[in-house]
This record gives C-alpha cells, structure tokens and sequence, in this order.
C-alpha cells in the first residue's frame, strides 16, 4: 500500500495523557461523586452450586441508611435476561443481573441493597439470610463431562456447551508411520487479569430528559450501550455511556457483567444516581477468569525432527455462565504455532462448570495453545536427543513463505521466526550458556535455559461478534486545533498520543494542538471494544484514513487558492506550498478560514467545514469457512523468541530468572516507546501467570484465592534482568504495517520458563506438566522424581 | 460514632466528620474529594492508596482516619508546587512510567517517602522502597529508572 509514514509517527513522543495521571487528576468512575449519589453493595452466593429456597430481606430494609433491597426474583420481573453465547457451536444462555432461582459459582450476586454509602450497604448485605438447597457442586470439567454429572444449566441439558472438531485427511495414517510420537496431558491453570482498578459503574438516570448516563470502567463502552437498551428496553439514542479513565483491562473489562445491567435499572428506578465500585475480593470471585484448558496431545515426528502432524484433544472449562468462545476456538485454530506442520487433527470441548464465568484475558486461547505447543516442541527434543533450538529452526515457517496459509485457514501475515530466534541465541549468548550450564551443574547449582517462540494472533473479527472495524472522526477547529473522536476507548494503551502522531502526520496540525476524544458513546462514532491488540490494526489505520481524507480537504482548497493542483502541494510549517516553489504558498490557518467562513472560495462541489469520518475494516479476515472448514479469524501475527536462564534452588523450591532475553517483532511501530513499555508489561504478567498467578478452588467450589494475599501479583522484587529487542516485519494488510503488540509478551514466560525449569532439572528427570511454578510444586515433583528414582 | 477531625493536607489545614471505621482513603477521597489516592485492593497490598502521614508513606486504606487526627498528610496532589511538576512526577512522564495511571499515584507517594529521607537511594532500595505497589501495566523498569532519575535532582 501507498503510504508516506512521516514523523511524528515511528517517534518516542511523550504521552499526551500522563501528566494527569501523575498530578493526580486522573478521574476514574470512583472519582465520580454526583449529588444525591446512593451506593450498592451485594449479597453474594456463600455456595457454589445450589437452588435459592428462600431469602430474606426484612432486616436490611430496616437498617439504617438503606434506601432500597431488591433480590433476583423481583429484578426479573422487570429486566430482561441477557442472551449469551450462541455461536453456531456455542449453546445459548440466559444471563440475569441477579441469580434468579439457582446459584451457579461461588460469589454470584443474588441481591443488592441500596444505601446512602457504602459502609451502610455492606452492614445491611450481612443483614439478609439466604436458605440454599445444595447440589453437587461440578468443580473437574473432566468429572463434568461424565453421566450423571451434575448439570450447571438445565436449559442446555448437559455440561458440555461448546464443541469443534477439525481434521485433515488422512492423519491418522501420518501418526501410523511417524518414527516417533509424543504425546502429554498439559494443562494451563486457571488466572485472571487483575487490573489495578477493579471494576466501577455509575449510572445516573434524567428525569427531565428520560435519559440515561453510564459511566463505567469498561473497555467496550459501545457495546454495553447496546446491550443496556436491550435488557432495559429503553431506547439506545437515549442513553449514553462514558468510560472515562480506566485503570486496566488485559480483557477482563472488555464483556459485559451482571452488575454493570443492573445499575441503570437502579438508577431508573429510584431517581437517584447509583455507584458500585468493585472490591479486589468480589473482583477475584466475579471478574471473568482465563486459561485453563487440558489439552491431550501428541506430535508424530520424523527421527531428525521434522514435524509431520499434531492430534489434540480439549477440554475448556468455561465456568458458569460462559459468555464467548474465542478461546477455546483460538487455542483450537493455532496449536501448530509458527511451525510448517499441514497434518492436524483437534476436538475442541466448552464444559460449564461451577466456577466463575470464563472470559477474555489478555492472550485468550492463543496462550494456552502457545504455551502448550511450546512445551511439547521440547518434551520432542528431548526424547530426539535435539537441542530445542534445532529442533525448532528445522520446522519453522520460513520467511519467505507468507503470508503463509496455515493448516486451519489461518493466513500468517508476515515473519522472521528464524532470524528472531537466531538473534535471541546472539543476544543470550547460547552456546556460552551451555557450556556454563555445564560447569555449574558439577557444582551443584541447577540453572536451566528455556527457549521459546509464540506467535499471537490478533486483531479477530468474527460474525456478530466483535472487531469488524475501527472508526475516528476528526475535526480541525475554526482555532486551528484539531480534536479526534476514537471509537475506541483506552485502558493504558496510549491512543491520546498515538492517534495524535498519526493525524499530525497527515494534516501538519501540530501534536500539542491535537486532543483525542474516547470512550464516550456520544460524540464517538461506533466501534466496538479494545481487546485482541486490535488498536495498532484497525484503529490507527482509521485515524489514518480520517487524516488522509482530511489532508485531501487542506490540498483541494489550497490547490483552488493557489491555482496548483494538490499532487504538486505539500503541507509543512503551518502552510501549504508548491513543491517545485516554495514561495507559492498559503497558511494553513487561511484555509481554516476559508473552509468555515469564506466557503465562496471553496472547490466546486466541496462541502464546508473541516470534518472527516475515516473507517477501516479489519483486513485479512474470512467470515466464513471454506469446503474443508478452514477460516482465517484474525487479521495480524506478531511474535516473541524468548530464551530464559534460571537457577532453581533445589532445597527451597525457589526459581530465580537469572536473565530473559527476548526478540519481539509486532511490524512498524507507531511510538517505539509505547510498545516496550507495554512489551515489559505484558511480560511480567506472563511471569505472574507463570509462576505465581493461580485461582484455586475448593472441592466444594469455594475458590480459595480471592485476596492478593492469596493470589500473588508480581512485583518490582520479581522483576528480571531483561534483554529485549525488536526486529520489523511491517504487516502487508494495514497502511500502517502494524501488527497488534499488547499480548505477545505474556506468552512467552509461561513455555519459556517451564522449559528452562525442566531442563534445570533434568538431572533430577523431573517432568512438568501442571502450573504454576511455586515453590511447593517444584519440592513436590523433585520428591516424586526422587521417590521414582529409587524405586527405580 | 462521628467525629470531627483536623488534619494537615498539602500544607492546608482541613476538618470533617469521620466514623470511627472511616478508612484515611475514604476520607481523603470522599470527605475532602481528594481523589488521586486510588484504592485498588483495601488490604494493604496493591499499595495504590499510599499517602504520607507524618512523613512516612503508609498505605491508607490501613489507617482509620481519627488515627491520622491532628496528624500531617500528602497526598499525590500534593506533590507539584506552583502548578511546576515535581522531579519525580517529570521523570515518571519522561520515562514512560504510566500506563493506565491507576498505581501511579501511590508509586509517586513511596518514592516520594523514600527520596525525602535524603540519601541517594541504591537500585536496591529503590526496589525495597516499592515493592509494596503493584503495577500491572508497566512491568516496574521504566519506574525504577525514573526514581533513580529523579533521585538526582531532589530536593525535598
């Protein structure tokens, strides 16, 4: 594509955006406090899975403060359910902002107290008493799947709500004559994304005008606009939703949640603004969760290593109230990752069970299916007796083969996996590691090199689901400034800057004088939420389409002015002049002027004003299967080669990353600063997911990780040495060559880890197949290989 | 039970009324609407609330506010003079620090309580200093190069 990347687009600027953020006048939902303002606090399910008998409330309507108490029989009377899931493969499910007759995981709200602060809703909260008839709770998605396994959703008629298959021909007879086959059970553990900023609502009904405002820490203010209509039915034109400044997502804010409907019917109904912030506790309980699948799969190998075909079996376990399934269909769709393997077989499994709904987190289905690949391209190696580099250059795609059509459809935009994981090797200094990996381990210290490559897809589009495109009005202002109106929100990703280098680019308005509207419903034009990296993809190109078309404006009238035709115009400086004579010119505030208040002068044709609308429709997407059932359902392929030193402390369990070197190419970058800085970030959520993170439940589905005391973060004290480097493979289908670059890092420490943990411990032949890496997990497995050991 | 306590905020004296289990978060935040100190886990991990009390950074959602009665407070407002950013609050926009912006606040105040005690910090300290707040967007690099950087041009 045609496309002049100037400055300041490709430049370290400096955020537009933190300023505020550093003098404290961020403004978050909580920060929000209009006049007459009642809060919410929830009663909340004390069981996993159980049948509501009776509840209540007398008590807390009397309490003092309390406004108002509604249980979830009585909020069904008046608000509709929201219908979930149903994709042609995913059964359809009736969400109610309070559980209604049947609680379905631990912590599901099943009624709300309305009182003049907080302190006085949580009293009342413990005032109300709830009879439950307990039923099985349905905790293993294994167990879950078996007959006479409790049933989480009646209507479905059975646990298992989601089910894909996919094979090529003939791989079973591929497997038959393989000279060698692996084959695992791996399991990625369950985790959630856990913004700094739980979750907050506002809602705040109009009498005088029947309208309705939504201010909401969400990541898809668009949709859940849509979706308030719907469950209210209430007239879309008539409410607007704001998210003001959101402290994080990582996926978790981008659906829409039972308290987030419930609010506006609150508000409607006694007259009176209604906020509800979120508390970490009910944020763990409550906030979707990611990960864990089981995957049952094996490799047929030739005896040199070539990759012939991979067989996999998955088991999702969706939660409760599933709401998508993008990841199981992402993990399903990519677990030949980036090697040049065309034989494949999968069965993909959704089971509900009586956890917390699954949902979007940042590498959703896409993490599990690298990290799983990942760690069986080195259970390969090891039984060839291949170093896990070798192995892996001998079978990935190679340069010059895309875009590359993988085996489900899926067509690889651009890459250089063998010059990212050649360069990691230099900037590790592989060769010398080995050698000191060997000198080491004779004095007892188990350090251990872990090698990685994951690939993200990003940027989907699905069929009535999300991402199709992206959209920004832009303005230039009788002033001279210029204002953009983003269809997407922002959590951290730094659109205000980066929208802002694109339209500077284009039109020549200086970057200062360049704001960036978001996440308000009423002067953005329709987008839909920011998940997938799909910012870098689909937006930016439409801030450059809107700057493009508003630079064609700025040339046709300043072509008319000065009697040249725009090809032979250039913008800089504030003026437009002549290419071949500078000193034909005009100022670019003239042409303000003209376009709003001398539009006599305008081209014939040409309407006044200076407003442009640029769209840009995801590219590079199949909405519908081919013959063999191959699609294409994201639009880009960043990637990360990842190489990990770590020693393990043998006597404490302890794991220390030594240094973790890696290569990420997501194409052209519009502010090189923006992406390592979120490059770092999305890393240290993979060591998080890695090694700390966990959402344990109980056998009787309590979930016994809901504090961060419990449920450990990591922090400045865990951070590695870190050697990171870019290699740019623009991205062919965007004009501006980029690809997402929010998510590539969290994949890489999950299999890169794992892999440098196990070969630490091979001595020992410790295997691992379940995560995280805690220190009570590593003493347990060298206890078992020990014990395994000497029972020989 | 109400009652009324006097602090020193910023510098200004202040007065409200507080309940007896009025969070010091909740009451700088919805007494005084002073609403940079963010909460983010109200049980003194995340570190997101962190303020000063009488020179200290400590985290305020752990302290009742009549614990802080007569007592002296910043908070990240605090922090610039004279609408003239801070040095750290510079070196956390130079060295792209922020992301979502929710930690950045109590990142700001533990520095702050680390850079007044007046040594030139060690990256070690630095760490110490902050590995009672937990950032999920940046990864913590940029903000340990930007307290180290404005460890260079403090004055307290």
């Amino acid at each position: 594509m045609d496309f002049p990347i100037n400055a300041p687009i490709g430049e370290r600027v400096r955020r537009k955006e933190t300023e505020r953020f550093v003098t404290g006048r961020g403004r978050y939902v909580d920060d929000l406090l209009p006049p007459g303002t009642l809060h919410v606090s929830f009663v909340r399910s004390t069981c996993a899975h159980a049948r509501i008998q009776s509840m209540d409330v007398d008590a807390a309507r009397a309490m003092p403060g309390v406004r108002a108490v509604f249980t979830g029989k009585e909020i069904a009377q008046h608000v509709k359910p929201l219908r979930v899931g149903g994709s042609s493969m995913l059964r359809t499910v009736k969400l109610y902002p309070l559980a209604v007759d049947k609680v379905r995981y631990f912590g599901e709200p099943l009624a709300v107290v309305v009182a003049d602060n907080r302190y006085l809703a949580e009293d009342a909260v413990d005032a109300v008493s709830v009879d439950y008839e307990l039923l099985p709770a349905v905790i293993d998605p294994e167990a879950a799947m078996e007959p006479g396994a409790a049933v989480v959703h009646e209507d479905v008629g059975g646990n298992i709500v989601y089910k894909y298959h996919f094979a090529t021909d003939g791989i079973d007879k591929v497997f038959q004559a393989a000279d060698v086959v692996v084959k695992e059970r791996i399991r990625s553990h369950r985790i959630t994304a856990c913004p700094i900023e739980p979750r907050a609502y506002l809602a705040q009904y109009n009498k005088e005008e029947d309208s309705l405002t939504m201010w909401s820490a969400t990541a898809n203010p668009h949709s859940l606009r849509g979706r308030i209509a719907e469950v209210l039915s209430f007239p879309e034109g008539k409410i607007r939703v704001i998210a003001p400044d959101v402290g994080g997502s990582f996926g978790v804010k981008i659906q829409t949640y039972q308290e987030e409907l419930l609010l506006p019917y609150l508000s409607r109904e006694l007259g009176r603004p209604i906020k509800w912030c979120e508390t970490r506790v009910e944020h763990m309980r409550n906030g979707r969760h990611g990960r864990d699948q089981i995957h049952y799969i094996e490799m047929a190998l030739t005896k040199d290593g070539t990759m012939l075909g991979i067989r996999d079996k998955i088991i999702a376990d969706m939660g409760s109230t599933y709401t998508v399934d993008h990841s199981i269909l992402a993990a399903a769709l990519y677990m030949t990752g980036v090697y040049q393997i065309q034989n494949y077989a999968v069965e993909a499994l959704g089971i509900s069970t009586n956890k917390t709904t699954h949902g979007s987190l940042r590498g959703i289905g896409k993490a599990d299916a690298s990290y799983i690949l990942e760690r069986l391209v080195d259970i390969a190696a090891l039984e060839l007796k291949m170093d896990p580099i070798d192995i892996r250059m001998k079978n990935f795609i190679p340069a010059d083969a895309f875009p590359y059509r993988n085996v489900t459809g899926a067509l690889y935009d651009s890459g250089q996996y063998h010059l990212a994981m050649k360069r990691t090797a230099e900037i590790a200094g592989y060769e010398h590691l080995r050698k000191e990996q060997a000198d080491l381990r004779k004095k007892g210290i188990y350090r251990g090199i872990g090698v990685a490559l994951v690939m993200e897809p990003t940027s989907s589009s699905r069929i009535h689901a999300t991402g199709g495109y992206a959209s920004c009005r832009l303005r230039i202002d009788p002033s001279g400034a210029a204002t953009v109106f983003s269809s997407m929100g922002e959590q951290g990703q730094g659109h205000e800057t980066t929208i802002a280098q694109i339209v500077a680019s284009q039109t020549g308005i200086p970057f200062d004088q360049i704001t960036v509207i978001h996440g308000d419903t009423l002067p953005t034009p329709y987008g839909f939420g920011t998940g997938s990296s799909r910012s870098s993809v689909v937006l930016m190109p439409s801030a450059w389409v809107a700057g493009k078309l508003m630079r064609d404006k700025i040339l046709g009238i300043a072509a008319r002015r000065l009697n040249v035709v725009p090809e032979k115009l250039e913008i800089g400086d504030g003026q437009v002049f002549a290419k071949e004579n500078s000193s034909q010119s005009i100022a670019v505030m003239e042409i303000i002027r003209t376009a709003y208040g001398a539009i006599h002068l305008l081209p014939e044709n040409m309407e006044p004003g200076l407003e442009v609308t640029g769209y840009f429709v995801n590219p590079n997407i199949d909405y519908t299967p081919d013959d063999k059932g191959r699609m294409n359902t994201f639009s880009s392929y960043p990637y990360a080669a990842v190489i990990a030193v770590v020693d393990v402390d043998v006597e404490t369990g302890m794991i220390n990353i030594v240094r973790y070197c890696t290569v990420h190419d997501c194409g052209n970058m519009i502010n090189p600063q923006i992406v390592e800085t979120q490059h770092q970030g999305s890393i240290m959520q993979g060591i998080g997911a890695a090694l700390f993170e966990e959402l344990r439940y109980g056998e009787d589905g309590q979930l016994l990780s809901s504090t961060f005391m419990d449920y450990r973060l990591p922090s400045v004290e865990e951070m590695p040495a870190l050697a990171l480097e870019h290699i740019v493979t623009p991205n062919p289908f965007t004009p501006l060559g980029a690809k997402g670059a929010g998510e590539t890092g969290m994949l890489g420490p999950p299999p890169a880890l794992c892999n440098a943990v196990e070969d630490a411990l091979s001595p020992l032949s410790v295997k691992i197949r379940e995560t995280p890496l805690t220190p009570d997990r590593i003493l347990d497995l060298i206890e078992k290989a020990q014990a395994k050991a000497a029972n020989g | 039970m109400a009652k009324t306590i006097s602090l020193i905020v910023n510098g200004k004296p202040y007065s409200g009324e507080a309940e007896s289990r009025t969070l010091l978060a909740h009451f700088l935040r919805d007494g005084l609407r002073l609403t940079g100190t963010h909460l983010g886990c109200v049980v003194g991990r995340c570190g997101a609330c962190t303020v000063l009390w009488n020179g200290r950074a400590v985290k305020s959602c752990m302290v009742f506010a009549v614990q802080a009665d007569g007592d002296e407070i910043v908070t990240v407002e605090g922090l610039a003079q004279d609408k003239r950013l801070h040095p750290l609050q510079e070196s956390f926009w130079k060295n792209d620090a922020v992301e979502c912006g929710y930690c950045t606040p109590g990142m700001l105040m533990s520095a702050y309580g680390l850079l007044s005690k007046g040594n030139k910090p060690t990256e070690e300290q630095i760490k110490r200093a902050i590995s009672g707040n937990l950032c999920r967007c940046t990864g913590y690099g940029n903000i340990v190069a930007a307290i180290k950087e404005a460890a260079l041009n403090f004055t307290k």
